[in-house]
């Protein structure tokens, strides 16, 4: 059901103009820290490549 | 069981909206813009759509307030009414009817405004009159 | 056209099986709500076309559930459309309205006024009059969908810079509803600026409307700032029906997958 929110969002994303891989969904153990962390970094290595929101661009315009 | 609504023009700006107040059994329970009125088919500003909440609305004052000591406070008409014309008078003869302007408002009917610009103009003496439709 | 429907209504009122019609009301050239407690009244009865077909048209559900609110006992039949017996269909699911006390009073809508609308279904199930009409193709949609990403955000950003606020989309709204709405919370919606948080209030109007938007084309109807609503909640409808093979309105046994908590 989570998965199929996810979808519907970044299909609205998508269809607004917003980046859909800036949303994503993973699922992590409570129990295993390590990869939770691993997960994080990943993901904020690879927003870094996509750049600053666009929204906040335009709010500073 | 009756349930109307009744077309009629918004109370705020001079834009003269048309709307719809919806009235079930006497009591007014909503607010729709009227399709067929011209100024502005079928949309309303959020002033508007909220046309109803004010009238039904227990913050609406029964009784005249005197400001005694910072505070307002409840009077009677009499009491309230003596005030204003005193002060006014006061201050008429202390800085001149200039010194005194009126805000009429929308909400009153025409013959309320036409009376308050009379007595601004006449007893009061002076062509600071205006209205809330002017914002 | 409205012969027919108005001799259905007389039969209803005069078997006693309603309490009144809520229906349209032609007087002085202007068109409104108005809900028919006798035969008599009937004479002022208008479809909702003034000077086009459909453009006096109403949220009649929204009226309906304040009057079935204040008489659960009663019943009540009410003026449909395509779009209106859509709406019909969620809000008994959604239990806003009980369907043993609601009689629908169907109308079909023309040709033109489908194809303004890009209606999927411009006729009731209950169809008293009017044509059983076409399914229109939506372009707006197909339109959005043709730019690239970066266009796509600043088409939406420059209409939803227009918004005043007004709340008219969600006021005139036949499926808005709820008590306590996510567009006045403060957490969620910035307050004391126009345009609105952009794109938050909209798009937040927009996930709210997944599953709930029965594309009457109302919210549009009332935007004094002419923001392309209906395209954006049309979308929304589509993504629904990819994602969840849900579509609003059509079905009377199957929920929303938004109006079920803990999931399917």
């Amino acid at each position: 059901m989570a998965q199929k929110r996810m979808t519907f969002l970044q299909k609205l994303m998508s269809f607004s103009g917003i980046d859909p891989d800036r949303l994503r969904l993973r699922w992590v153990s409570s129990a295993d820290a390590s990869a939770f962390v691993d997960e994080i970094s990943q993901f904020t290595e690879d927003l870094k490549k996509m750049g600053p929101n666009p929204l906040k661009a335009k709010e500073a315009a | 069981m009756e349930f109307k609504n009744i077309l009629t023009t918004c109370p705020y700006c001079g834009c003269g909206c048309g709307l719809l107040l919806e009235v079930l059994d006497g009591k007014l329970v909503g607010t729709l813009p009227s399709k067929t009125s011209r100024a502005n088919e079928g949309k309303l500003c959020i002033k508007g759509w909220t046309v109803h909440e004010f009238v039904t609305s227990s913050k609406r004052l029964t009784q005249p307030m005197v400001r005694k000591n910072g505070t307002l406070e409840e009077a009677s008409w009499d009491e309230a009414l003596s005030i204003a014309a005193g002060r006014l008078a006061e201050i008429k003869e202390k800085y001149g009817p200039d010194s005194i302007a009126m805000l009429s408002s929308a909400k009153c009917t025409n013959e309320e405004n036409y009376l308050l610009q009379k007595f601004c103009r006449a007893a009061i003496g002076t062509n600071n009159i205006d209205h809330c439709a002017r914002l | 056209m409205s012969t027919t429907v108005k001799v259905y209504v007389e039969q209803l009122l005069d078997e006693g099986k309603i309490k009144g019609f809520l229906g349209l009301r032609e007087e002085n050239g202007h068109i409104m709500p108005h809900l028919f407690c006798s035969p008599e009244d009937l004479v002022h009865m208008s479809l909702g076309d003034n000077t086009r077909p459909g453009d006096a048209r109403y949220p009649l559900n929204q009226l309906l559930i304040t009057l079935a609110a204040k008489y659960p006992d009663d019943t009540f039949a009410v003026l449909v459309r395509g779009c209106d017996e859509r709406g019909l269909k969620e809000l008994f699911k959604w239990e806003q309205l009980r369907e043993e006390k609601v009689i629908p009073v169907g109308i079909g809508c023309p040709d033109e006024l489908a194809k303004a609308c890009e209606c999927e279904k411009p006729f009731p199930d209950a169809l008293i009059e009017g044509p059983q009409g076409q399914k229109a193709d939506s372009e707006n949609v197909a339109h959005v969908d043709g730019m690239d990403l970066d266009t796509r955000l600043e088409f939406w950003l420059g209409e939803f810079d227009r918004c005043i606020k007004c709340f008219g989309c969600r006021n005139v709204c036949p499926m808005c509803f709820c008590n306590e709405c996510a567009l006045q919370e403060e957490s969620l919606v910035g307050t004391g600026k126009i345009p609105p948080d952009n794109p938050t209030f909209h798009l937040t109007r927009a996930v709210h409307m997944a599953g709930r938007c029965i594309d009457c084309g109302l919210c549009e109807e009332a935007c004094p700032a002419d923001i392309p609503l209906r395209t954006l909640y049309k979308k929304v409808a589509d993504i629904v029906h990819e994602a969840f093979g849900y579509r609003t309105g059509y079905e009377l046994d199957k929920k929303s997958p938004f109006n079920i908590i803990g999931g399917l």
